[in-house]
């Protein structure tokens, strides 16, 4: 690599081995800047990134929303969210001086001009006082119903134009359908082009999630046995211990299928199951991630009623302590029809992948909190151990388990048979372990923190895009149409079990069975 | 003469062992999740004398990068070759499962240096790729050394206090071959000053105005100049596809040679970064003045950051070939 083959007008002094990526001088405005997700996890992430020094000179963010505050009150507000939700960073009164020097609060209503006019005032003095270039990310963290009016107020004030780049992130749920979906894609079109759109998932953002795809292109040995011909099924994962905890509202309007399968757990199955990329780069590993969606089989009609399975927790009682059911909750009708589990089969019609099912579900308070992906390989096609009775009749004869952690305890595992000790012929599973936090001493960034940069940078790799959004929503309209039809005999799992009884015969049906996580 | 010998594979038997006690011990405890032995490569240290903050620099580099790690000792006390071995262990925060690294200690009588190298290659962990830090002027350029170092895809030294800037590049040039990878903490030193200059023309403002700089100047501070002040200049052309005018000053004293300020000159062009002994930076840019501190780096922080880098590093392999130039 020599320095002077840089494209005229580059920086020459870059050493990507070396150096941290650097973001140019922007601006940050955040709608919904009082929301919990500003709280929990858009200001400390940033805060984090300061920290380690990966904001530029003069980064300011620009919080605006309903409520009257002074800037000092704002950042006594953001301090106290920093100091509570920042799990591995400590608070350096010096740092957040800094910091907070930057951080300006704007109150008003997204359906005001005057809002825009506020906000846009606020740039212009940073632009002249903390030499932001006019770059500006803008950042929807506000409730869905709002984003209509923050772009239409963006595209109306002309905020979405300026000197510098202007950028915009837009939260989940892209739309609560595929009609929806594009129209949100509409109304953001009328004010951004679609490489200004950043339409954030954050399960993308997770190092485990990345680590996917290093696993699968960084190495020859596993890629060429990621196909049909050694693949019996993929399971992936996505269990929450805890129930809708004060989400309820939101929640019986969408349910886990759309909160969580529509989304996350489909880009994960795209990372999984896309073919490589020929650069990694925004646009190659989107592509590839795009075709993968389009490529899910959708189901005919009547095959959702047979096929996908939706559960609801009732009450039960754990470690002495009661838990509500989810008709309980105080925010929740007692007859909502809501899924609260969900798990569904999902086929890849190409030649890669054919014939190879990808069992997803997800959940609410589940057994443990868990996120992972489980390759289960076909059996070996004959096993001399087996008619000597010498494997292990309880453990089973499908060795071979290779399971990507994405949450908690991140690594890799590999599960295979092994002869135990002693004499005569007697095998049993064992398990080579990679644990992603004991082989990297360095902490993991949160995946809000990548992401951020990652926008504020201008690399959209991690980000969905409008092509993909609509695809996986296209997977799971079949669902959601035969599901919005029925009446569900709920609640039909108990609070800590792994699922209504129906998900295991949906999968018993096809000859598998889920694995315990 | 020799030492008496050591016998690799009891080393290696003594280490299994340890596994197996280890592991027995934790799993006897109430709670505990055992040992987790973690190892993605083998560091193997020469060093002589004893040095008590090493220990702890090492310690604290296996929670980055679990290793095997092979401390040779130069030791004038000691009359035979001996081995010894013992477990880096810790517990992170949270956890109930410990994580331990492997550590073997060997002690080399000076006249036995020429038996380091079999017994070093016998304990490599396989497969594996291997670092060697040296620490030690003298084993650097004992001629059984270039041995050991064929063992490694990397090899580690720190040049900051050398006075003959030439004959060590001269010596680092002479151990890189394709296997072989040379890497220097006075250039790692560098890397937060090279970012700050990389930083300053991030701004297309001064990226403009670059074309016109022609004169370097670099301040040191201390007996005689540092490598760094060989390197930084090396790393400017390399980037810059030219030379320029370059001009080294001493201005104070310091106990160890260090690089104190640096200014970039040209007609339309006046950039001066200035790192004073508290680490307290000063960037001057045109007519704008910023300030802000450089981490003090240890050891470990240097280490951390060259053992982070697996493969090449184009940008040092470039500077290494100019900086003959500016010795």
């Amino acid at each position: 690599m020599l320095c002077w083959f840089q494209m005229p007008g580059s920086n020459p002094f870059q050493d990507p081995v070396r150096f941290q990526r650097r973001v140019r001088p922007c601006a940050l405005v955040i709608f919904g800047a009082n929301g919990d997700l500003t709280k929990r996890k858009l200001i400390p992430a940033l805060y984090r990134l300061a920290y380690e020094r990966r904001l530029p000179t003069g980064f300011a963010i620009v919080g605006t929303s309903r409520t009257p505050l002074t800037h000092d009150a704002y950042r006594d507000q953001m301090k106290e969210a920093v100091q509570r939700f920042s799990e591995d960073t400590p608070l350096d009164e010096n740092i957040w001086r800094d910091f907070a020097s930057g951080l300006f609060y704007e109150a008003g209503d997204l359906q005001d001009p005057a809002c825009y006019a506020a906000i846009a005032a606020r740039l212009d003095e940073i632009e002249a006082t903390r030499q932001t270039g006019g770059n500006v990310l803008f950042y929807l963290s506000t409730q869905p119903s709002h984003y209509g009016p923050a772009i239409r107020g963006l595209a109306a004030s002309g905020l979405h134009r300026g000197k510098g780049w202007r950028r915009i992130v837009v939260e989940k749920p892209f739309g609560v359908d595929l009609s929806s979906a594009r129209a949100l894609d509409a109304e953001l079109h009328l004010a951004f082009a679609e490489e200004d759109v950043y339409r954030i998932d954050h399960y993308l953002g997770k190092e485990t999630v990345q680590n996917i795809l290093a696993f699968r292109f960084g190495n020859g040995l596993f890629e060429p046995l990621w196909n049909r011909r050694y693949i019996r099924n993929i399971q992936i994962t996505a269990a929450e211990s805890i129930g809708v905890e004060g989400r309820g509202r939101y929640y019986q309007e969408a349910g886990a299928l759309r909160d969580m399968i529509q989304n996350h757990l489909l880009q994960i199955m795209a990372t999984v199951a896309m073919e490589p990329p020929a650069v990694f780069e925004a646009r190659s590993v989107r592509d590839e991630r795009a075709k993968l969606l389009r490529s899910i089989r959708l189901f005919k009609p009547g095959e959702a009623a047979t096929h996908a399975v939706a559960g609801q927790y009732g009450p039960a009682k754990s470690g002495g302590a009661k838990l509500l059911g989810f008709r309980e909750d105080e925010c929740v009708s007692p007859h909502a029809n809501t899924d609260t589990y969900a798990a569904v089969p999902f086929f890849v019609d190409n030649w890669r992948r054919a014939g190879v099912p990808f069992y997803i579900r997800t959940g609410k308070r589940l057994a443990k909190r868990v996120t992972d992906v489980a390759i289960q390989y076909n059996d070996a096609p004959h096993s001399p151990f087996e008619a000597a009775g010498m494997e292990d009749a309880v453990l089973g004869a499908r060795p071979n388990l290779l399971v990507l952690r994405v949450q908690p305890e991140e690594g890799i595992s590999l599960r295979f048979l092994s002869k135990q000790p002693g004499s005569g012929m007697k095998l049993r599973p064992v398990s080579m372990d990679f644990k992603y936090g004991s082989s990297f001493g360095v902490r993991s960034p949160a995946a809000y923190e990548t992401l951020l940069l990652d926008a504020l940078g201008g690399d959209a790799t991690l980000y969905t895009r409008q092509d993909m959004v609509e695809a996986s929503w296209n997977a799971v309209t079949p669902i959601l149409e035969d599901w919005g039809n029925r009446n569900f005999d709920f609640p039909n799992y108990d609070a800590g079990s792994w699922g209504p009884a129906e998900s295991d015969a949906m999968l018993a049906r096809r000859g598998d069975s889920w694995r315990t996580p | 003469m020799s030492a008496a010998p050591i016998d690799t594979g009891r080393i290696l038997r003594d280490l299994d062992e340890l596994w197996v006690n280890l592991g027995k011990d934790e799993h006897g405890g109430a709670g505990s999740d055992g040992v987790l032995r973690a190892c993605s490569m083998t560091l193997v240290v020469c060093t002589e004398g004893h040095d008590a903050e090493l220990g702890e620099t090492l310690a604290l580099l296996m929670r980055d990068h679990p290793s095997r790690l092979i401390v040779v000792n130069l030791s004038e006390s000691a009359a035979a070759l001996t081995a010894s071995v013992t477990a880096e262990c810790w517990m992170p925060f949270g956890r109930k499962q410990q994580i331990c690294c492997e550590r073997i200690a060997i002690e080399i009588p000076e006249h036995a240096i020429g038996d380091a190298p079999s017994v070093a290659r016998g304990l490599i962990a396989p497969d594996l790729p291997v670092a060697v830090w040296c620490r030690s002027r003298r084993l650097l350029h004992h001629p059984e050394f270039r041995t050991v170092v064929r063992l490694a895809n990397k090899l580690i030294v720190d040049s900051s206090d050398i006075e003959d800037l030439a004959g060590r590049i001269a010596t680092l040039r002479a151990f890189r071959d394709a296997d072989t990878r040379v890497a220097d903490l006075a250039w790692t030193r560098l890397t937060r000053w090279r970012e700050a200059i990389a930083a300053i023309f991030d701004d297309p403002d001064y990226l403009a105005h670059l074309d016109a700089m022609d004169r370097v100047v670099l301040e040191y501070q201390g007996p005689h100049r540092p490598m760094s002040t060989c390197y930084l200049p090396a790393w400017l052309a390399h980037c810059l596809g030219r030379r320029f005018e370059t001009r080294w000053y001493r201005a104070g004293d310091s106990p160890r040679p260090r690089l104190f300020r640096v200014a970039l000159h040209g007609t339309s062009l006046d950039v001066a970064i200035k790192v004073e002994a508290d680490r307290s930076v000063q960037m001057h840019t045109g007519t704008r003045d910023s300030h802000c501190v450089f981490p003090a780096l240890g050891e470990y922080d240097l280490m951390r950051e060259e053992l982070a880098i697996g493969g090449e590093d184009p940008v040092f392999e470039a500077v290494l070939n100019l900086a003959p130039e500016f010795a």
